[in-house]
């Protein structure tokens, strides 16, 4: 079972990454809400300008009552987390140097359009995919992004693959011939919304 | 009052040419064009336009938006003019 950190060491490994970049960072850390709707497990790379790839694997929770499949929807929210959610958390605490636990306190991160999505193939329980997401926009705690997801063959090293990743390569969309395109995604486009501003929403 | 309004006049007219080129909006709806015109109700551009719309302003006009301008920014011609005058009032203060 994994060990909860101390408030003083997640402070000690936000400093560590807010000077870089996510690259190794536990995402229970940068988005806050529950386990049970969290589909990140690993930032592969991130580049806090430019965009992010990150692993997740879905459980059998994830698929249950649906076809033992891992619901397009529910891609769609993979990618969100991993793209908005994590680049958008990481630079407005670097803005405001604070933790994700404060940014939490302040604002909502919330969906705000999703553009167009293209299904090409599917994910089952076990079958690790990784979304690569690109930032298009970033303002006033918008961003928008278009990405990518992928399949990733049974045993494939995303860490060792990853380790010498770079814009070029990231912005191409370069990976090998073996992943399986899963998803292509456009305009996707989230927001930081003031608590305040969030609770008045009917 | 007369300076203001003349400020006003010009704004609306730069904001105009900037929504020219937005994609989303119809130029016909352009015509009769007024401070009172609403984005959403009477020219059906889509929320998330607003964004865009405000960040070609700032370019525009040579000026910068806070988060939190953008948190209160109504959907009305007028909104986006009072803001661009604040926005130009902070520059020079």
């Amino acid at each position: 079972m994994a060990k909860k950190l101390t408030d003083e060491q997640i402070a000690d490994q936000f400093k560590k990454a807010i000077d870089t970049n996510l690259i190794g960072q536990l995402p229970r850390n940068w988005m806050l809400h529950g386990a049970s709707k969290r589909y990140v497990d690993k930032y592969l790379y991130h580049q806090p300008n430019v965009g992010i790839v990150a692993s997740y694997t879905p459980t059998a929770t994830d698929v249950k009552d649906h076809f033992n499949l891992f619901r397009g929807v529910d891609q769609i929210e993979a990618f969100a987390q991993a793209s908005i959610v994590s680049c958008a958390t990481f630079l407005e605490c670097r803005k405001l140097n604070v933790i994700p636990g404060d940014l939490g306190k302040l604002f909502v991160p919330a969906f705000i359009s999703v553009g167009q999505v293209y299904f090409h193939s599917y994910l089952e329980k076990g079958q690790t995919f990784i979304n690569i997401g690109i930032i298009k926009f970033y303002k006033w705690r918008q961003m928008v992004c278009d990405g990518r997801l992928y399949k990733i063959p049974k045993g494939f090293d995303l860490k060792e693959y990853f380790k010498d990743y770079n814009d070029t390569r990231l912005l191409a969309y370069d990976v090998p011939k073996e992943f399986i395109l899963v998803a292509e995604l456009f305009d996707i486009t989230g927001r930081g919304i003031k608590k305040e501003m969030f609770e008045k929403i009917q | 009052m007369e300076n203001q309004d003349l400020d006003r006049k010009e704004i609306l007219n730069g904001l105009i040419e900037v929504l020219k080129t937005v994609r989303t909006i119809d130029p016909a709806r352009l015509e009769g064009i007024t401070e009172e015109t609403d984005f959403m109700t009477d020219m059906d551009t889509p929320s998330t336009e607003l964004i865009n719309i405000a960040a070609k302003v700032e370019q525009k006009f040579g000026i910068e938006f806070e988060d939190e301008d953008i948190d209160e920014l109504g959907s009305k011609v007028k909104d986006i003019i009072n803001l661009i005058i604040k926005a130009k009032e902070r520059a020079n203060s």
